[in-house]
């Protein structure tokens, strides 16, 4: 079974099989400024077992997303609309009741930053049985129990010692360990990981990174990872979103997005992030310009002020005509195929050039 | 900030106390000067107080129409007591309290008529002058006894003036320590310079206590005032057996009707009757109430609207020293005026004139022509805080004139420039630079505004220099001050002239720290202060008093007078005697009682 | 723990050390002699010699003040008594011993501030949360402008007509004054209510306002967020974790605000003519009383920096990650 059939699209139906089903959903913060549009009608569908990346900047509206699917924004201060279909259950408009029941028992989460996730107050013994006893019924000895048992499967080493102490007593791996432990302690469907490794070295990322797979072997949940890392996307996830202010610029399974990008923006990406496979030696290619102002995003395709190829595209498309975010695996570009592949082939060609030239006379160091 | 007594020179403390009142801001600008008396005025008081005999010395005292016994008065005071010790006693709520637990030789007696005599208070009379006013006898009563039953003798009187040489003794009056060293200033210490408490007595030259009940006092020159000053608190007696030095500031030995059954230093005191006290050694005061409950800390706004309300515990409530508040005046008088008490105090303002600097008597009339009283005296709350003053001697004085006014100051409250300007033409002075220092407190704030536009407008150049309150009688009191003219209060120590005229125009008075603010020293003055001083008649003497006032004020001019201070005391429903005392200067506090 | 203690109240003691040095010295950069007030009308430059001698201001100043510090400990002797440790010397205007008119006038201090402070502390942080939970609503407003009104209210002002109003016009309320609460614990209790709940005005507006806001900066915390997202309700989430986070600041300047209190609360002392420290502390200065200006000092110095090693110690409670070592 596939992440999401061809034909699921923006307009068609969630699909039944899914077991998360997002269409059209759209965010907006009211500030003092003005309003938002921190997500911008994006659709997608997750079924049980498998890994969706979500890539982007920071602000393209991947946390927001993240946020949603638990319906954790505040109504005083954001609007919410489209549908968020958990398990069959509509999240957006559902009722405070209903989503407590939902939260940490069927969808939890794993925030980025271990140190200010978890309550300095209370002991991560505590915190991880929390849930467990809310869900679960258990009395506080079960909970207990459960809560050295997620610590020792998370590979915590000692448990039973160091569910008494307190998030700052861990070190910055263990605590994430130890949130994952949290998140997982009533073997929830979906898991909704905001950046998970994004804190950690390089040695501990991979480690936190096959936990995670392990996890999703042993108890069968759909993982949605959030991260502007497409290195950690290329190890762990089945299919991939790429967001752009709000919006989905490209989609598709994540090795054939990695290998061959479709959007000058995850092109763009591509070029500017370190792997850990690459040749060292390969300088980064920095997007030129910045994330845009969503205040005031800008018209028709919001990548547009970035983008190296707006001339390449007739007339002012790029400027006023928005493009059709993709069904399926596709890009919100209005480039032909066959241009594109012209196009990304003349680029590549160019920086190998330049790189070339550099090398042959003496870095300034 | 509140304003607040300095326990300093007396012209200080009432300034201050002056200030407090009228907090709150300056009530009734108009009226005019003697046209609006407040009520409970007393009667006016121009013949001297008699030195009464014997028999008018004899106890029991004559009831208080009305009066019954018992009951606690409750007692509402601003500031605590800082001294109990009789000889650190001068300012004027320790002497209130002073005339309820501490006795004297001598006191001044108010009847039921009104009328004030010096009586005997522990000597049997006010006092048996010889040698032409330089030797005084006093003979002791009997069954006059301290509050711990042990009578009191000639030892304990003889003590009680030695005592007063001791290093420690440093806030009483020094009078009569002057007079028994014949020494002006601070130079009377020499005379006993450890007091008796190393050995050391005063010989009989000077006070000879032959037997158990005889006190002799011998002087170098006629102290004809003698016995005015010894019914100040400052020389009542204290027991030479009892006498703990320091502490006894802290716990005197009472003698007086009521004794101290519990103080604690600004919160709260309680009075007892003395049982060891007897009526029938006593011809002034009464032992009506069972006790007295004073607590401190109570502003004049405070204890005002305590009393006005008049509600629960303030019904049998009273403050013996705090006055009515200027904002509450209006109010008071409206509402309460039958339990009220009004009259003079004994402060005269006035403003020296530095005749150092201004040497020319034709512009110090000038000034005395220009300077507007009613404008100055508006900010201390107009006729509720004072009357304009048309010399500078006090009303409550024996020998004052109503109608004495030369420079016009009751007829043109608002101050003669025109004269001003025309005496200061003849002087060729037109233009004169003038350095006014003031207080920088709010009344004299806005008073100096209106007291440089009178003095311009007659044609002087006028430098206004503000003072710091807590400072200001220092700074004028030096005698190379810099400042051409300053307001100074003074107030008499005892019902005659001897005590103002001395202080602040004896040309040989002149020092740092000294009360001849306008450093006046002529030498007709100087001398007729010696002649008048030599007069033993006291209708005469005071006449005579009198007359060298007005040579001083129309002939040398060295101040201007300006108002008489006067203030307003209110009590609870359910108190009773109330009498305002003039030698008191507030009202009579051994004639209250509760009514039924 | 131990080490602690240590460490801060050797601390402590120098910064009591530095606030006595100042306040002695500084005292006598005003300009304005202390032997004044001991002088009588005739004041004579000899006269002020004696009284100087008598009071011991004629010794050199360093003199003073080491023989003041070093009696704080030994006790001094003086005419007017004895004055065993820890002695502050004896006041220059009452002929008191300072240290016994302290504690005096502490039981009335002790009670008002007590009292003030459970008003403030009970109506404050209970408006705050409420404000806070209904943040943007109606509640949160009304509670947010009532505390902008009472935050600019003054004690010299509402006292009297609190006094006025409940007192005379109503008779609802007694004449406010203190009666220890071990002669009469009613009496006690209603002489203090006014100046309790006048006292607490300003304050409770503060401690709402601050409350509410350190309450809805936490609720914006990752960790709140977190455990919502583990399904906790909403009640939960705000008094475990939003309240207990919320509760440092409120603990800090709570600590401080008791300590200054415990020093004497000046208005409202004169306000309501309460005879507690502020108003010592007022009248000693008035007075140029060096000796009762010094113990008064130092003891609402003791009493600010005592109460701030408390609040270190009450975070160890709050949060586990301060550590008192």
């Amino acid at each position: 079974m596939s992440t999401w059939t061809e034909t699921a699209g923006f307009e068609a139906p969630p699909d039944g099989d899914a077991f998360l089903s997002v269409r059209d959903l759209r965010v907006r913060f009211s500030t003092e400024d003005g309003t938002v549009h921190a997500v911008d009608g994006i659709s997608f569908d997750l079924a049980r077992g498998r890994t969706l990346g979500i890539v982007g900047e920071s602000g393209s509206g991947k946390s927001v997303t993240g946020l949603s699917v638990l319906g954790l924004h505040d109504p005083r201060t954001t609007e919410v609309t489209g549908r968020v279909l958990l398990d069959g259950q509509e999240v957006i408009g559902a009722r405070e009741k209903t989503l407590e029941r939902l939260r940490g028992d069927t969808v939890a989460m794993v925030f980025q930053d271990s140190l200010t996730a978890l309550s300095p107050y209370h002991t991560v013994g505590e915190q991880i049985a929390e849930p467990y006893r809310k869900h679960k019924g258990a009395s506080r000895r079960e909970a207990r129990r459960r809560a050295i048992e997620m610590l020792d499967r998370v590979g915590i080493p000692n448990p039973r010692l160091r569910v008494d102490d307190h998030p700052h007593q861990f070190s910055g791996g263990m605590r994430q360990r130890a949130m994952i432990a949290m998140a997982l302690v009533c073997d929830p469907d979906l898991l909704i990981a905001d950046e998970p490794t994004t804190a950690l070295d390089v040695t501990v990322q991979a480690q936190i990174l096959d936990l995670l797979k392990d996890l999703q072997q042993e108890f069968g949940s759909a993982i949605v990872l959030i991260t502007h890392d497409l290195g950690v996307v290329a190890e762990t996830a089945d299919d991939v979103l790429v967001m752009y202010a709000g919006r989905v610029v490209e989609r598709g399974p994540a090795a054939e997005v990695l290998r061959s990008p479709r959007h000058p923006y995850t092109r763009g990406l591509l070029g500017s992030v370190p792997r850990l496979d690459g040749d060292v030696e390969e300088d980064l290619v920095p997007i030129p310009g910045f994330p845009p102002n969503l205040l005031d995003p800008p018209t028709g395709c919001a990548f547009h002020p970035r983008c190296a190829f707006v001339g390449e595209v007739g007339g002012t498309r790029c400027v006023d005509e928005r493009p059709t975010p993709p069904a399926g695996r596709g890009a919100a570009c209005h480039l032909t195929a066959d241009r594109r592949r012209v196009l990304f082939a003349e680029q590549t060609d160019e920086q190998a050039a330049e790189q070339a030239a550099e090398q042959t006379e003496p870095r300034p160091r | 900030m509140r304003s607040r007594r300095i326990r300093r020179a007396r012209p200080v403390a009432v300034t201050l106390a002056v200030g407090a009142l009228l907090l709150g801001g300056c009530s009734a600008g108009g009226g005019g000067a003697s046209d609006d008396r407040g009520g409970g005025e007393p009667a006016e008081q121009r013949s001297p107080i008699e030195f009464a005999d014997a028999e008018a010395s004899t106890g029991p005292a004559e009831d208080v129409p009305g009066a019954r016994k018992g009951g606690t008065l409750r007692v509402y005071q601003r500031d605590s007591y800082a001294h109990l010790d009789p000889a650190q006693i001068y300012v004027q709520d320790e002497m209130a309290l002073a005339h309820l637990i501490h006795r004297k030789l001598t006191h001044v007696k108010l009847d039921n008529d009104g009328t004030y005599s010096v009586v005997g208070d522990l000597a049997t009379d006010s006092g048996r002058p010889s040698d032409d006013g330089r030797t005084w006898t006093y003979t002791l009563k009997d069954d006059i006894r301290f509050e711990d039953g042990s009578p009191i003798t000639s030892k304990d009187v003889r003590h009680t003036f030695e005592r007063l040489f001791a290093p420690f003794i440093t806030q009483g009056p020094t009078f009569v320590q002057q007079w028994m060293a014949n020494k002006t200033g601070a130079a009377y210490r020499e005379l006993l310079p450890d007091g008796p408490y190393e050995g050391d007595h005063l010989p009989d030259s000077v006070l000879e206590t032959p037997d158990e009940k005889t006190i002799v006092f011998h002087f170098s020159e006629p102290r004809n005032d003698l016995p005015y000053a010894l019914a100040m608190s400052g020389y009542a007696v204290v027991s030479a057996e009892k006498d703990t030095r320091q502490k006894y500031d802290k716990d005197p030995l009472a003698s007086g009707p009521y004794k101290i059954e519990s103080f604690r230093s600004g919160k709260s005191m309680k009075l007892v009757r003395n049982p060891e006290w007897d009526p029938k050694t006593d011809a002034a005061r009464h032992q009506y109430v069972d006790g007295f409950d004073i607590t401190f800390n109570h502003q004049y706004e405070d204890s005002t609207k305590r009393l006005l309300n008049d509600s629960g515990e303030a019904r049998t409530a009273v403050s013996f020293t705090n006055a009515v508040d200027a904002g509450s005046y209006q109010r008071v008088m409206r509402e309460a005026k039958d339990r009220t008490v009004s009259g003079y105090q004994s402060f005269v303002a006035q403003l020296a004139i530095n005749t150092d600097r201004v040497e020319d008597v034709r512009v110090r009339q000038a000034i005395a022509y220009a300077f507007p009283s009613k404008p100055y005296l508006a900010p201390y709350g107009g006729p509720s805080g004072g009357e304009l003053a048309g010399g500078l001697i006090s009303p409550l004085l024996p020998g004052y004139e109503k109608d004495y006014d030369p420079f016009g100051k009751l007829k043109k409250p608002g101050g003669d420039p025109e004269k001003a300007r025309e005496l200061l033409e003849k002087a060729g002075k037109v233009g004169m630079k003038l350095t006014y220092a003031y207080r920088n407190s709010n009344e004299e704030q806005k008073a100096s505004i209106a007291v440089a536009d009178a003095l311009e407008k007659a044609g002087f150049d006028v430098q206004r220099k503000e003072l710091p309150t807590d400072t200001y009688y220092d700074l004028i009191g030096d005698v190379d001050n810099g400042y051409d003219i300053y307001v100074n209060n003074w107030g008499h120590d005892w019902s005659s002239i001897s005590t103002v005229i001395p202080p602040l125009y004896d040309g040989r008075e002149i020092q740092d720290g000294g009360s001849n603010y306008a450093h006046v020293d002529d030498p007709e003055i100087n001398s007729r202060i010696d002649e008048v001083r030599g007069i033993a008649d006291p209708e005469k003497s005071a006449k005579e008093w009198f007359e060298l006032g007005k040579y001083i004020l129309e002939e040398v001019t060295p101040a201007v007078p300006i108002f008489y201070y006067k203030h307003t005391q209110i009590a609870g429903s359910k108190v009773g005697g109330l009498v305002y005392n003039n030698d008191m200067s507030n009202l009579d506090v051994t004639k209250l009682y509760l009514k039924q | 723990m131990l080490r602690f203690l240590m460490r801060r109240t050797l601390g402590a003691v120098v910064i009591l050390l530095i606030i006595s040095a100042c306040t002695f010295f500084l005292f006598y950069a005003i300009p304005r002699d202390p032997a004044l007030l001991h002088c009588g009308k005739t004041c004579d430059p000899e006269s002020l010699e004696i009284i100087r001698r008598n009071l011991g201001l004629d010794k050199p100043l360093t003199e003073q003040y080491w023989a003041y510090m070093a009696g704080i400990f030994t006790g001094r002797d003086f005419a007017v008594g004895p004055c065993p440790a820890p002695c502050f010397g004896y006041s220059f205007a009452s002929n008191e011993p300072v240290w016994g008119t302290i504690l005096d006038r502490l039981p009335t201090t002790v009670s008002l501030a007590l009292g003030g402070a459970v008003v403030f502390l009970l109506l404050g942080l209970g408006a705050g949360m409420l404000a806070a939970w209904r943040r943007g609503g109606f509640v949160d407003k009304f509670l947010s402008s009532v505390s902008l009104v009472l935050s600019s209210l003054q004690i010299y002002f509402v006292g009297p007509l609190a006094i006025a109003l409940l007192v005379y016009q109503l008779d609802l309320f007694r004449q406010p004054e203190y009666v220890p609460i071990t002669s009469s614990p009613v009496d006690w209790f209603a002489g203090l209510l006014i100046p309790w709940v006048v006292l607490s005005l300003i304050f409770t507006a503060q401690y709402t306002r601050m409350s509410r806001s350190t309450l809805i900066e936490q609720l914006g915390e990752d960790h709140v967020r977190a455990a919502r997202a583990k399904g906790l309700s909403g009640r939960t989430v705000f008094f475990r974790y939003a309240w207990r986070g919320s509760l440092i600041p409120i603990v800090t300047i709570f600590g401080i605000d008791l300590g200054a209190l415990f020093g004497g609360a000046m208005v409202t002392e004169f306000t309501f003519t309460l005879p507690g420290l502020g108003r010592l502390a007022v009248d000693s200065v008035l007075d140029t009383d060096l000796p009762m200006l010094m113990g008064v000092m130092l003891f609402a110095a003791t009493m600010i920096v005592l109460f701030n090693i408390l609040v270190d110690a009450v975070y160890a409670l709050i949060d586990p990650r301060v550590r008192l070592s």
